[in-house]
């Protein structure tokens, strides 16, 4: 028996040594050759704290960091409240276009940078669409760009889907018999859905929430395109890209950000601690859902097309841009055209086809790890196994262009035999993209693994299957819904991934077409045209995503399991 | 370090094996540049066809990470020239070591443009073309808005300007640094400030990026903005309804290239370099899409009639003779000033000058002598400056932000300090002009 | 809940439900009458928890009424029913300790908190989980998590109890104590009672009448031994008990439609002369108070259970026996 133990024990610490080895190469060891400098004295080179107290010290910095937790925290709730309808309605009830629903849900997320924010601009900006008509017929306007609930507002539309797919799944979960059983006494309606759905759903909704928080407060394109500087992460960005000053304060705020993300997931880790209701859920009821009647028919839909409506505004504004030939100061553009896809698709196809390559390598990657990462923390013993997740999940918070930067001082002087850099090479980018990346997919695999009741694991062993095959005949499969979401995750917003991309290419072959945007984003004339990469980029992710959906349906339909 | 990447390296090369490498080629020059494609796409033709054999292999980077992309990549340095306008960026690089000297052969190339000299004086970069700041602006919104169309730069500091303009942080943008640095030595340290923080009450934005301002000019999100000219041209280009006025004291600022230290491919980066200058390469600017001023004075002739030009224009001679020693001894200070006292400040400045606005309207109906003083005090609280123009370029302050020895305070501490100078400034000020305000009424 | 609430019927008239293209619930009719326990019997598939859905409301009928109290219920969503379900799964909250699902329906009717707290701690009382009310459901055992499930449900004092094969998820010894338990309490509280289930014993033991039911339509309505004496047709004799179903090809004439019908206690062995069943023994179970035969009769196998005492004649497998039937006991069904 001990020998037994012993070899199990062995393979999964061999594993999670891999990864440890993986995440200290292409995370842990180039970001620490960036941030040590938070911890160094300028000029001197001595180890010092001084940097954190000088921080601490700085109104600038302090009001920044109150900023970002008050944007965090508001974007978290109106996030939720995008999100709880559209998740409530489309698993819990027979909701037609349920899956439709989903899918577009989870569009915001995939917004190509820098043309995006123009599309933003053109709708909700100060002369955008909406506050022109409003003032034309109503002499008023709204500040939807304003300032910090300018941020709130965008924040809260591009993230929420981080919240709709997480609660979704934990709300697809629960077994039909616990609502029926609440309705049988007497509950239904909001209360019903507030007593005992949301509760149930908690982990995911917790998963979801904290994502949110984090990403939110690590931001930097968001912030910035509404010229909002005094948050925490605009100001690590901006002082670690200015030119010519060794500011050890951006590297100390990077420090502040990656603490503030490993103390949102604890605290969130914390929050869940036996809250795990996999194994009490499951049997019986089934999962058929509920009708609704006809006058709560029209108010769902009513309530669907109004959230989708919003949160799909940029996405019409880009394809709005994206056929315009002038657009400026007006509700609408001033003609159309197709010239600037004509001259996207003759350039873009190296782009495009870069960017379906590194995208799904690096998803690939990203579930993964992710996916072992979950099991080592849940269902294995190991100690320290905790780490790998804390420090995967730090790459939320670390700000792509120091990711960047550390993979130029810690592969750039290794050389090929060629010569060339080892920094130069397309997988490079790839690697950069999986880190980033990883903790999305690494939030779906917990989820998923989360909801799979041990017994089932335990069956198998007892019926002769070892720890590997049953990870392999059971626990894979029961999890391949949750993966595959971690997967179009990582995918679709690795495809519109800059930051950490914008350092690492080295030529104009190799680049994905977040970089082609960018290259046409720096010119009056490339606006239409980085529109028209930007929709074929948001396309490309959507029928990936489409294509992703079918084959998990077939999966879960092939098992017998309702989704 | 060194033995983790070894590891890495091993770790990959499977990887690397099966994705396969691009050899380099003979004749390729690799260029960091933080031009667009329009500047870069007719100039790689136009070498290419007249170096044969040779490419040109561009890495779009904007100028910061450009700069952190040349300084990261040194120890196996795989580019052979930095492209870009800012000479700040030029300075770092240089200060660096990271800049192999050269002389340009081209002959016919003038020393100076407006009031910049064209080539470093150590002859580590090379400018081949110039381009002029000025006033952008756009017709819709201007119109809707019913405001007034500037000429000079003292318009924008007038109140129907309040809240419609725009510029980029000059710790953001090197050709804004330039432009303030510019008024800095014309006006004098004072002076130049509190012109500037007299444009500045009126912002309705400082950008982090250059390109910000003509995208929120372009898109009709803010009415004006002080741009470089081959922005506003380029707009006009693409069809949008944006103006462009050069104001009669112009500031031109050069673009710039120069050699890395150590560029694999040295013959091929002086070449293009050569090209450049080259009356084929100086001609080549005057594309639509480029719109760059030419160095060379006799390219000129060939440009479209109401082409501006830099050796005939007045307003594009140049007052002054710009000092570039000067301003490399205080660029970190004044970009840190401008961040500390506008940049992060912007709101109480705004409040401020948005009373001092009243005021003035107020006082065009009925003077009121005791609120002109106050309002008079108001303004000089708001001009007020925490260091001296001698202090901006000494040693100390120098060392604060370059980590040296002779520092007598940490950066971190000067900008709090300077921050908490302007805030307690104008929250003065505007309670002045609120004074103020009341007796005008 | 103490006192016997006033004990309530329920009709059930013209029901037909279909889930698209399957049709679960054939012309249901059926009268439950007040403070009746009763039991709806069938093989799994049969339709009889979509009838029980019906009755608590999470399931619509295309045609035909459910009556409670004599009033049509159709109009009322689930938590307007006062029914009290308890579930297969016993679905109590994980989120909630004991006590926090037994409030929970109090909660719902907005009583006051006092109120609230009397009558968990009644329920509890009543089902012997006192002590549990701060555990939460997965600190219990099985048993445990039915009774709280049940004191959920009867802690609202419903105007009836339905009960899904509450005692599936038990093990035998348990079942039978429980199923006793259930029926005390039903008998206390003289709640109008129905139990779901597929197993015959249960229902046998406890349920003053049951509705077997098969592919959609009730087959029969009646007493435990109204079922076993004299089932009204095939199904019900062969789902209720051990039945031999002989037809014309047997070598014994029965009319045309029909078969012949027989309990295997029922027929006795004789000699083979003059019997007009006979056959080979061809297998022997000793049962302790009686011994199965098994015996071939033309292509079928019928079984005959003999008393047992000591000393008793046996035969042997191979032994050519006949049988022999009290008129009275043979039963003529429809085919």
């Amino acid at each position: 028996m001990r020998t037994l133990a012993g070899t199990r024990s062995l393979g999964q610490a061999v594993l999670a040594l891999a990864i440890a080895l993986f995440l200290g190469l292409f995370l842990v060891v180039p970001v620490a050759t960036v941030i040590y400098v938070a911890f160094t004295e300028k000029g001197g080179g001595a180890l010092t704290l001084i940097n954190f107290l000088d921080f601490a010290r700085t109104d600038l910095f302090v009001r920044s960091f109150w900023n970002s937790v008050y944007v965090s925290a508001m974007t978290v709730v109106w996030a939720s409240a995008l999100a709880l309808p559209l998740a409530y309605l489309t698993t819990r009830f027979e909701f037609r276009g349920a899956m439709l629903v989903q899918t577009l849900g989870f569009l915001p997320l995939v917004m190509p940078p820098f043309v995006g924010a123009v599309a933003m601009q053109l709708l909700f900006g100060r002369n955008g669409s909406v506050n022109l008509l409003l003032d034309e017929w109503f002499d008023f306007k709204i500040g939807f760009m304003e300032g910090l609930n300018g941020v709130i507002f965008l924040q809260a539309i591009h993230y929420f889907p981080f919240i709709l797919v997480n609660l979704s799944a934990a709300l697809r979960n629960i077994d039909r018999a616990m609502e029926e059983a609440a309705q049988n006494l007497g509950s239904h309606g909001l209360r019903l859905f507030r007593r005992i759905a949301l509760p149930l759903a908690l982990p995911g909704y917790i998963a979801g929430a904290s994502l949110v928080f984090v990403k939110v407060f690590d931001d930097v394109a968001t912030p910035l395109l509404l010229n909002v500087k005094e948050m925490l992460a605009p100001q690590a960005y901006l002082r670690i890209t200015s030119i010519g000053i060794d500011d050890p304060m951006g590297y100390v705020i990077s420090v502040v950000l990656i603490g503030v993300a490993v103390a949102t997931m604890w605290a969130s880790a914390q929050v869940l601690k036996g809250k795990d209701y996999a194994t009490t859920q499951r049997g019986g009821g089934g999962l058929a859902r509920r009708k609704l009647k006809p006058r709560e028919s029209v108010l769902a839909y009513a309530v669907v097309i109004l959230i989708l409506a919003l949160v799909l505004a940029p996405h019409v504004g880009l394809l709005l841009l994206s056929f315009a030939t002038v657009w400026s100061f007006s509700p609408l553009p001033d003609g159309y055209t197709l010239a600037h896809y004509a001259r996207v698709l003759d350039d873009s196809s190296g782009y495009i086809k870069n960017t379906l390559l590194y995208s799904s390598l690096a998803a690939g990657i990203d579930i993964v790890i992710g996916g072992a990462i979950a099991y080592l923390v849940l269902r294995t013993k190991l100690p320290g196994r905790q780490w790998l997740d804390w420090a995967a999940s730090t790459a939320l918070a670390v700000p792509g262009i120091v990711l960047g930067i550390g993979y130029l001082r810690a592969f750039y002087g290794v050389k090929m035999p060629d010569g060339t850099p080892l920094a130069a090479l397309w997988i490079v980018i790839v690697l950069a993209i999986a880190i980033r990346r990883l903790p999305y997919a690494l939030r779906a695999a917990y989820a998923a693994l989360q909801q799979i009741s041990v017994s089932l694991e335990e069956a198998a062993e007892n019926l002769g299957a070892t720890k590997a095959r049953t990870v392999r005949r059971i626990v894979i499969p029961l999890m391949t819904g949750g993966l595959l979401a971690g997967f179009v995750t990582s995918f679709a917003t690795a495809a519109v991934e800059l930051s950490a991309v914008l350092m690492l290419v080295q030529s104009n072959s190799d680049a994905p077409l977040a970089y082609g945007l960018y290259v046409l984003m720096q010119t009056p004339a490339g606006r239409g045209a980085g529109a028209a990469l930007g929709v074929i980029a948001v396309v490309i992710v959507a029928i990936c995503m489409g294509l992703a959906q079918l084959v998990a349906d077939r999966s879960q339909r092939a098992r017998g399991l309702d989704i | 370090m060194v033995r983790l990447s070894a590891l890495t390296a091993g770790v990959t090369l499977g990887l690397i094996l099966a994705a396969g490498t691009a050899f380099a080629q003979t004749g390729k020059v690799t260029v960091v540049t933080s031009f667009s494609k329009d500047v870069t796409g007719p100039l790689k033709k136009a070498f290419e066809k007249a170096v044969p054999g040779a490419t040109l292999e561009v890495q779009n980077r904007n100028t910061n990470a450009g700069v952190k992309f040349v300084e990261e990549t040194k120890a196996n340095n795989q580019v052979d020239l930095f492209w870009a306008s800012a000479p700040d960026a030029f300075e770092v690089l240089k200060a660096r070591k990271l800049l192999s000297p050269y002389k340009p052969k081209a002959t016919g190339i003038a020393e100076k443009v407006g009031s910049y000299p064209v080539n470093d004086k150590d002859g580590f970069y090379s400018g081949f073309a110039a381009s002029g700041y000025g006033i952008m602006w756009n017709e819709r919104y201007v119109k809707a808005n019913k405001l007034p169309t500037p000429k000079e730069w003292q318009d924008l500091t007038t109140a129907p300007y309040f809240d419609h303009v725009s510029i980029s942080a000059p710790s953001r943008s090197g050709t804004t640094h330039l432009t303030i640095e510019t008024i800095l030595q014309g006006e004098g340290w004072d002076k130049g400030w509190r012109t500037t923080k007299e444009i500045s009450g009126n912002l309705r934005q400082v950008t982090d990026r250059s390109f910000g301002v003509p995208e929120a000019v372009n898109s009709g999100q803010v009415g004006y903005g002080i741009v470089i000219d081959f922005f506003a041209f380029s707009s006009q280009g693409a069809g949008f309804p944006v103006k462009f006025v050069y104001p009669s004291v112009t500031t031109l600022v050069p673009a710039n290239i120069g050699i890395i230290a150590n560029a694999p491919n040295k013959a091929g980066a002086e070449a293009f370099i050569e090209f450049l200058l080259s009356p084929t390469g100086q001609e080549a600017l005057l594309e639509p899409t480029i719109r760059r001023l030419p160095v060379r004075p006799e390219t000129y002739a060939k440009a479209p009639a109401d082409y501006p030009n830099p050796f005939k224009d007045k307003n594009l001679q140049g007052l002054l003779t710009f000092n570039a020693e000067l301003s490399e001894s205080r660029s970190a200070a004044v970009d840190t000033l401008f961040d500390q006292l506008i940049t992060f400040q912007l709101e109480p400045l705004k409040a401020a000058t948005k009373v001092l606005h009243e005021i003035d309207s107020a006082l065009a109906k009925k003077d009121n002598a005791q609120a002109r003083a106050l309002a008079k005090e108001a303004r000089d609280l708001i001009a007020a400056m925490p260091i001296t123009a001698a202090q901006a370029a000494s040693p100390e302050i120098r060392a604060a932000f370059s980590g040296g020895k002779e520092k007598s305070a940490r950066q971190a501490e000067l900008e709090q300090q300077w921050a908490a100078f302007a805030k307690e400034k104008y929250a003065a000020a505007k309670a002045k002009a609120d004074e103020a305000l009341k007796l005008a009424r | 809940m103490s006192k016997p609430a006033r004990a309530v019927g329920i009709e059930i008239a013209g029901v037909n439900l279909s889930y698209g293209a399957t049709h679960v619930l054939k012309n249901v009719d059926l009268a439950v009458r007040p403070g009746e326990f009763f039991a709806f019997l069938g093989p799994s598939g049969c339709g009889k928890t979509t009838l029980l859905r019906l009755i608590a409301g999470f399931a619509q009928a295309q045609t035909g009424q459910v009556l409670l109290d004599g009033q049509d219920v159709a109009p009322l969503p689930p938590w307007k029913r006062d029914v009290g379900m308890v579930f297969q799964s016993y679905a109590l909250w994980p989120h909630m300790t004991v006590a926090k699902n037994v409030a929970f329906g109090l909660e719902e009717r907005r009583l006051p908190r006092a109120e609230i707290d009397r009558r968990v701690a009644e329920a509890l009382d009543l089902v012997g989980l006192s002590d549990y009310a701060g555990r939460r459901p997965a600190q219990l055992s099985g048993g445990q998590q039915q009774r709280v499930a049940v004191a959920r449900t009867i802690a609202i004092e419903p105007k009836v109890l339905l009960l899904d094969e509450p005692l599936s998820n038990l093990d035998a010894k348990m079942r039978v104590s429980v199923r006793r338990e259930l029926r005390a309490l039903q008998q206390r509280l003289g709640l109008t009672t129905i139990f779901v289930t597929h197993d015959q014993e249960e229902a046998n033991t406890i349920c003053d009448r049951i509705a077997v039911m098969d592919a959609g339509t009730i087959r029969q309505v009646g007493t435990p031994m109204e079922l076993y004496e004299s089932p009204a047709n095939l199904f019900v004799a062969s789902f209720l008990g051990s039945a031999n179903i002989l037809g014309d090809g047997d070598g014994i004439s029965v009319p045309a439609g029909k078969r012949l019908v027989f309990r295997p206690q029922h027929a006795t062995l004789s000699s083979v002369a003059g019997a007009t069943l006979h056959g080979p023994v061809t297998h022997r179970e000793f049962l302790g108070a009686t011994v199965r035969y098994g015996v071939r009769i033309g292509g079928s196998e019928i079984l005959v259970e003999t008393p047992f005492h000591s000393g008793a004649e046996l035969r042997t497998v191979g032994d050519m026996v006949g049988i022999a039937l009290p008129p009275e006991r043979m039963l003529y069904l429809p085919a």
